[in-house]
Parts: C-alpha cells; sequence; structure tokens
C-alpha cells in the first residue's frame, strides 16, 4: 500500500499523507491528481493528518480487507471518492457490491463522481486540510 | 477482416457434431462462446448458447447458436479454448457443460462468490434491489381540481426499462 | 466538456419524466403539478406543468451523461466549474437551487 506525504504546492506548509486504496477505475483520477502539480510530495514525517482514499468499487467480499486497512491507520480520515464507494454506484443493483463504505466506517468526505475529476481529488483534500483534521 | 459470417441455429442435441465438422472444415479459430438469457422461446425458459468460430485467416466466420434449458454437451475437447469460456458460461447463466472441465468436480467457482446462489445473468435470477427501491419514474403528472398530481391511478403502469415484467409481480 | 456536473436549467424543465425513466441509478427524482394558463386570443386555456421539485442523488449519479442526452429541451447539461465534494452523504441529494448552473447563482 503506498504511502506518501503530500503538501499543497499553493500551500507548503500543511501537508496530508495519502494512503490510496486502489480498487478500481477511480483510482486512476487520484493518480492523476497526485501528478497534476497541485500537490507536492513532501519527506515523510509524523506530523499532520492523514487520509485513507478508497477509490473505487467495494465488494462484500473486499468489505473485510478495507475495514482492516482503516483500521492498521488510527486517526486517518476517510475520502470516499466516487459513486462506487459511496452507494454501490453504477453496480448499486448488484448483490455482491456492497452498497457504500458508510455503512462500516466513519466517511470525512464524499466525493461525487463516476469517476471525479483530479481536480475533485485536489478539492477534497483542501476540504480536509482546511478543516484541520487531525 | 472476415469477408463473411454465417447464423446458424443448431439442435442442442447436433451440438458437438456441428462444431467438429466445421473444425474439420478449417474453422479452427475460436472466438468466443457466452450465454444470451432469450427468457421465452416458445414459450419455454430458455437460454441461448452461442459460439464463434473462424477460419485461420479470418476469410470466413460462422456464429452457432442453440437454446437450451440448463444443460448442454461440452466443446472443451475439439475446441480447448473454450474451456474458459464455457465456465463463465457455467457460472453466469447456470448451464451445466456435460463432459467438460466446467462440470463435475472441478465446479469452483471462479466468479461468482459463494454467497451468490444464482446464476447472476439469468432474467429469473432477482436484483433484489431493482424490487426493493421505489422507481421514481412511476409517478404520472395528472390533473385533479386542485392542480395537484396524484399517483398514476388511471394510465397504463409506466415500467423501469430493463426490469422484467414478472420481478414486480413478487 | 468537462464531465464534472449536471446541472439543470429549471426555465427550460417541462416535467416531461424522461430523465427520470431513462436514468440507470435509479437518482433523478420530480414532482410537478399543472396549471392553466390562459393565452390572449387563445380559445381554451393551455396545460402547463410546473416543477415542485427535482432531485439528482449525486451519491449514485454515475456521471453517463443518459438524462443530458433524453431530454429534448436541453435543461440538463455537463458543468465544467462544479464538482462536489461533501462530509455528509445526506447532502448529496441535490435539488432546484443546488443544481443550477455555475454562473447563474
Ligand atoms: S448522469 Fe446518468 S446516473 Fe447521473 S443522473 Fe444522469 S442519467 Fe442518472
Ligand atoms: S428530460 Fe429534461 S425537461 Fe424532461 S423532466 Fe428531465 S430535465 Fe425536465
Amino acid at each position: 500500500m503506498a504511502v506518501t506525504r503530500y503538501a499543497l504546492t499553493s500551500d507548503p506548509s500543511v501537508s496530508v499523507e495519502v494512503v490510496s486504496a486502489s480498487l478500481a477505475c477511480c483510482t486512476l483520477e487520484v493518480q492523476a491528481a497526485l501528478n497534476s502539480g497541485a500537490l507536492i510530495q513532501v519527506p515523510e514525517s509524523d506530523a499532520g493528518p492523514s487520509v485513507i482514499v478508497i477509490a473505487g468499487t467495494v465488494t462484500d467480499a473486499l468489505v473485510p480487507s478495507v475495514i482492516e486497512l482503516i483500521h492498521a491507520h488510527p486517526g486517518s480520515k476517510v475520502m470516499s471518492f466516487g459513486a462506487c464507494a459511496t452507494s454501490g454506484g453504477p453496480y448499486w443493483d448488484s448483490p455482491p457490491v456492497s452498497k457504500g463504505i458508510d455503512q462500516f466506517v466513519e466517511v470525512a468526505a464524499y466525493v461525487a463522481g463516476c469517476p471525479p475529476r483530479p481536480d475533485a481529488f485536489i478539492q477534497a483534500i483542501q476540504e480536509l486540510l482546511s478543516k484541520r483534521v487531525s | 477482416m472476415t469477408k463473411s459470417f454465417t447464423w446458424l441455429q443448431v439442435d442442442p442435441a447436433d451440438w458437438r457434431g456441428k462444431i467438429g465438422q466445421l473444425r474439420n472444415d478449417g474453422f479452427t479459430f475460436f472466438d468466443f462462446l457466452t450465454g444470451v438469457d432469450r427468457e421465452n422461446v416458445e414459450g419455454k425458459q430458455m437460454c441461448e448458447v452461442v459460439v464463434h468460430l473462424a477460419k485461420e485467416d479470418l476469410s470466413d466466420s460462422h456464429f452457432l447458436y442453440t437454446h437450451v434449458h440448463n444443460e448442454l454437451a461440452s466443446i472443451t475437447d475439439l475446441m480447448p479454448a473454450a474451456q474458459w469460456h464455457e465456465r463463465e458460461c457455467a457460472e453466469m447463466f447456470g448451464i451445466q457443460f456435460i463432459g467438460g472441465s466446467a462440470s463435475g468436480e472441478s465446479t469452483k467457482s471462479l466468479l461468482r462468490h459463494e454467497s451468490l446462489s444464482l446464476p447472476p445473468l439469468r432474467k429469473t435470477t432477482v436484483l433484489a434491489a431493482r424490487v426493493l427501491t421505489p422507481w421514481p419514474g412511476g409517478a404520472e403528472p395528472q390533473i385533479k381540481e386542485d392542480g395537484r398530481k396524484v399517483g398514476n391511478a388511471s394510465r397504463r403502469r409506466q415500467l423501469p426499462p430493463g426490469v422484467p415484467e414478472n420481478w414486480l409481480k413478487q | 466538456m468537462k464531465h464534472s456536473f449536471i446541472a439543470l436549467i429549471e426555465d427550460k424543465c417541462t416535467s416531461c419524466m424522461l430523465c427520470v425513466r431513462e436514468c440507470p441509478a435509479w437518482c433523478i427524482s420530480l414532482d410537478s403539478h399543472t396549471i392553466d394558463v390562459t393565452e390572449e386570443g387563445a380559445r381554451r386555456p393551455r396545460k402547463v406543468n410546473v416543477l415542485d421539485s427535482f432531485e439528482i442523488d449525486y451519491s449514485l449519479c454515475m456521471y453517463c451523461g443518459v438524462c443530458i442526452d433524453v431530454c429534448p429541451f436541453d435543461a440538463l447539461a455537463w458543468d465544467e466549474h462544479r464538482a462536489l465534494v461533501t462530509t455528509n452523504r445526506e447532502d448529496m441529494l441535490l435539488g432546484i437551487v443546488e443544481l443550477g448552473p455555475s454562473g447563474s447563482s
């Protein structure tokens, strides 16, 4: 699992650790956002918040792994990136797909879209940072 | 570029025979095998199985299809490439391929989670979410004296597109 | 055109329900009522649908654009200047005002 610390290019004094769970296509938009120039990679440190990005379809079979990942990063904020993670999205009627990760974990930010655009990811990070997530 | 396509319906009993014959006639390229739930074929709940075979240079190709209930003879000995396709068809459409690698003891689900007991691509497998969720399209604007719309009492009931009618009766 | 947000241009919507019925995620709902509009010179009043509410559940919307495509009145459109980020899932259910195109409000 890639864990990297990023700062906003516009305000390098605030940084956030991004743990990205790449479960389906949405993750490409997360990667695009991380490499868009709006965020810069900074050295690892323990200071500052951490965000776990759940990007993609969460099947019932995957739920235990997602919970495990979140528990492995105590204190992290969870971002539900895209319609699948939030509600099942295009798979809302599919029996093996969970109907939203907020059924089993607390979600700090929901990002709408299928997929959301990379700008939406940056916006979500900015909002989480301005709330000074701890 | 394939130059010609031939569609041919065959009897399930002739499935292997016809495919073997085509193979001997040079249709050695197995493209795919899949199912199509036709729901109702002459009043019976049937599933179609389609196979596409072509000449190696793709100059000619055949689509063979047959209607079955839930069993068909496997062709994996004639066309080894059909193994994965038969397996997928077995898991998704609930068709048993007799004598093939997707039948008998090796039928461990690869694509389908154990919790799903019914073949998901058959229309008899009801998607509970589509039945339990009220369809917002059911409302019909209607004029009452006070100008407010009421349900869709008098008009023919609208049905959500793509949802088989019999699901809603259950 | 950026695939960011679907906006509703309220004035153009005739409450015809086409988008509601075609949406594969069943995430649009609307409510309307009919009024009589009398125009000068017209023999009989004309029946006009008035939109009471229009909601898109953005937690479900799959951004397929089917609604934009089927709307005969161009009342729905991609809006490239908006993205929706919320802290509550309930806030993803947007009504007429929140769905207004950017720049109009
Ligand atoms: S974009 Fe698709 S899923 Fe979203 S509201 Fe329109 S039709 Fe429904
Ligand atoms: S299709 Fe267009 S006009 Fe009809 S209800 Fe939807 S938005 Fe309104």
